[in-house]
């Protein structure tokens, strides 16, 4: 195990986004969670990224595993340039050296580095930095919430070729998608999740993707 | 280290906000230039009518000492611009706010003056306004300068006739004149006469009432002034409303921009969806409410250091009493640091309990209102204002710069107050770090 949920859940108030649900993810495994909108496929991301406290229930990690998250909505600084906004937090998530850090994001997912603001940019760098964020500090599990949309499909091609590079360094890789193409061709498990309830867990042949 | 590199972002992001940093910019430039304007119109001398009912000459003789008029009221009215009127004039100008008051001299105030045997009377008129209070007691000032003037010149016409009566000569009273023998002379003829038990007494009634009338003339001047106030010279309070007015507009302007820019930069950190992203793991809620009151010190401190420059530079070049004391800028800076990070946990606090930085910026300026208000209120007349206002880090921090900027012993109430708005921070961090789960949601 390098990550668990263990009947963790989420509500708002008297609406619940997750009802209690376990799910374990193994090293070397690309899961992937689908399901309709509002099944709770974000919110589920969030609890094992710990980006949102479960209102019951804990996630467990692996000692020493680091995430990286790359949540739907990009999260970074919009007056701050995809560089700044990289070695910012480079430094936070604690790499040796941020500014080559920074460098290296910035030429793999070819984001321009010309001192223009992060929320200028199109919406398909912004994807790009959301993503390149996420693979600060050499993270040994991935969390991706929909990580292809806007993505042209070279860079969709090269971010399949990271995802089955952290696989193979014996890492995971969690992935939501409305996609049954990218579930069929990189998921070696599928979690489905409907109405904030998990309804399915196994391989993908298994599963009633539609 | 994550809180400075917190710091650090927001400092940048506030820099590339052109508007917002304009308006920091711009902001204390103007509260500067209108507490400049207040302090040079309460140093200015108030547009007064004089209204001569009485034609004036141009010289008086009171007491036997010749008056220049125009030159004795322009030596006494150092706080009033007189300007002479006709009685129609003076009305119209007071009604339409021209003249502030105006003062009349009434027929016979010369005749009065001229006989000492009753006070002559002059007539003050003014507007009911807020400057109604200032301007009476200027032109009180006045009458009680004017009033010193007259005194010595009364002091002297009496000391004549004490003088008459001890060395005799020639007098006149209400223009009868007359011829007097004086005590000296009295003194010279009884020693003339044959010694005796009466003429003893004679003489040693002339000698008491010589040496009596010897005292005379101090202790005419001793009752004249029973109480003499003598301003000591001394660095304390200078110009007390101009110290006052520097206090709260500095006060004033970090209140609004700290508890706008730290409510308004932590719900950013929201609205960006950043927040999700430091709180796992990365930067905690603790240090990111540390980060807002730490920006907003160092704005406070920025910005209120160049407010205290530019009303320095206004009062220099102004030539107020008392000038800027540029010693105490560090001590004043203390002051705003303090009183940053307190108003930037208040902002705190609002930010995280509004979540949106839209809203949280229209909260703050709704909250900053009443609680400069709330300050602005003498706790003499509405103790429960003062007591809601003790719990507000405006009122202490209009307290700190003002002990800091004028008091001679500045350290017993900087040191409370300070204290204070240190207390005060403390506890709208720790609520605004408990606040701060909300914007997770």
């Amino acid at each position: 195990m390098i990550l668990r949920a263990r009947g963790v859940s989420r509500r708002y108030g008297r609406d619940v986004a997750l009802a209690p649900t376990d799910v374990v993810v193994e090293a070397g495994e690309v899961v992937a969670l689908v399901g309709p909108n509002g099944a709770g496929k974000s919110t589920l991301l969030a609890l094992l990224a710990g980006a949102l406290e479960p209102s019951e229930g804990a996630v467990e990690r692996a000692d020493g595993t680091r995430i990286g998250w790359a949540p739907q909505r990009p999260a970074f600084y919009g007056r701050l340039t995809p560089r700044e906004n990289l070695e910012l937090f480079a430094r936070l998530e604690g790499e040796a050296d941020p500014v080559a850090a920074a460098t290296r994001l910035l030429r793999v997912f070819e984001l321009p580095d010309t001192g223009r603001v992060s929320g200028s940019l199109s919406v398909g760098n912004r994807q790009r930095l959301n993503l390149a964020l996420a693979l600060l500090g050499s993270p040994r599990v991935l969390l991706l919430d929909e990580p292809t949309a806007s993505l042209d499909p070279g860079q969709r091609q090269r971010l399949w070729e990271r995802v089955e590079a952290v696989r193979e360094a014996g890492g995971a890789v969690v992935f939501a998608t409305q996609n049954l193409e990218e579930v069929a061709g990189h998921a070696d498990r599928v979690v489905k999740l409907e109405d904030g309830r998990l309804v399915f867990d196994g391989e993908p042949a298994g599963a009633v993707l539609a | 280290m994550r809180v400075l590199l917190l710091l650090r972002k927001d400092l940048r992001i506030l820099r590339r906000s052109p508007a917002l940093a304009a308006v920091l910019v711009a902001y204390p430039l103007v509260i500067a230039g209108l507490v400049g304007l207040v302090a040079g119109y309460a140093s200015s001398k108030p547009r007064v009518a004089l209204v001569d009912e009485d034609h004036l000459p141009a010289r008086v003789v009171v007491g036997g000492q010749s008056f220049d008029v125009n030159r004795t009221i322009a030596r006494v009215s150092r706080n009033v611009r007189f300007v002479r009127l006709s009685p129609g004039e003076a009305a119209r100008e007071l009604r339409t706010g021209k003249v502030v008051a105006t003062v009349t001299v009434p027929p016979g105030f010369v005749a009065d003056l001229q006989a000492m045997v009753r006070s002559p009377r002059l007539i003050l008129e003014t507007t009911h306004g807020g400057i109604t209070p200032r301007v009476t007691q200027q032109v009180q000032a006045l009458v009680y300068s004017l009033n010193r003037e007259l005194q010595s010149v009364y002091i002297a016409a009496n000391l004549r006739y004490v003088e008459l009566i001890l060395h005799g000569g020639p007098g006149s009273f209400l223009g009868r004149k007359f011829q007097v023998l004086g005590l000296d002379r009295t003194d010279r003829l009884l020693r003339g006469l044959p010694p005796g038990k009466r003429v003893s007494r004679i003489r040693d009634f002339v000698g008491d009432a010589r040496l009596a009338l010897a005292q005379t003339g101090a202790a005419l001047r001793a009752t004249a002034n029973p109480i003499e106030l003598v301003r000591a010279p001394d660095r304390g309070r200078t110009w007390a409303l101009s110290a006052e007015v520097q206090a709260y507009a500095l006060a004033l302007t970090i209140s609004f921009l700290t508890l706008v820019l730290a409510a308004g930069s932590l719900a950013a950190e929201r609205d960006e969806n950043v927040v999700a992203r430091l709180a796992r793991g990365l930067v905690g809620l603790g240090e990111l409410v540390s980060a807002k009151v730490a920006l907003a010190a160092a704005v406070a401190l920025v910005v209120g250091l160049a407010i205290a420059l530019a009303f320095g530079v206004i009062i220099q070049v102004s030539g107020v009493t008392g000038g800027e004391p540029w010693v105490r800028l560090p001590l004043l800076g203390v002051g705003l640091v303090l009183a940053g990070a307190s108003l930037g946990a208040l902002g705190a606090l609002l930010g995280a309990v509004a979540r949106e930085a839209r809203t949280a910026s229209l909260v703050a300026l709704l909250v900053v209102l009443p609680v400069v208000f709330l300050g602005l209120v003498p706790r003499e007349i509405v103790p429960a204002a003062g007591v809601v206002s003790d719990a507000l880090p405006f009122a202490h921090a209009v307290r700190f710069f003002s002990s800091s900027l004028y008091d001679a012993r500045p350290w017993a109430p900087v040191a409370r107050e300070a204290a204070w708005l240190a207390g005060l921070g403390v506890a709208f961090g720790v609520a605004a770090r408990l606040g701060a789960r909300r914007l997770l949601v």
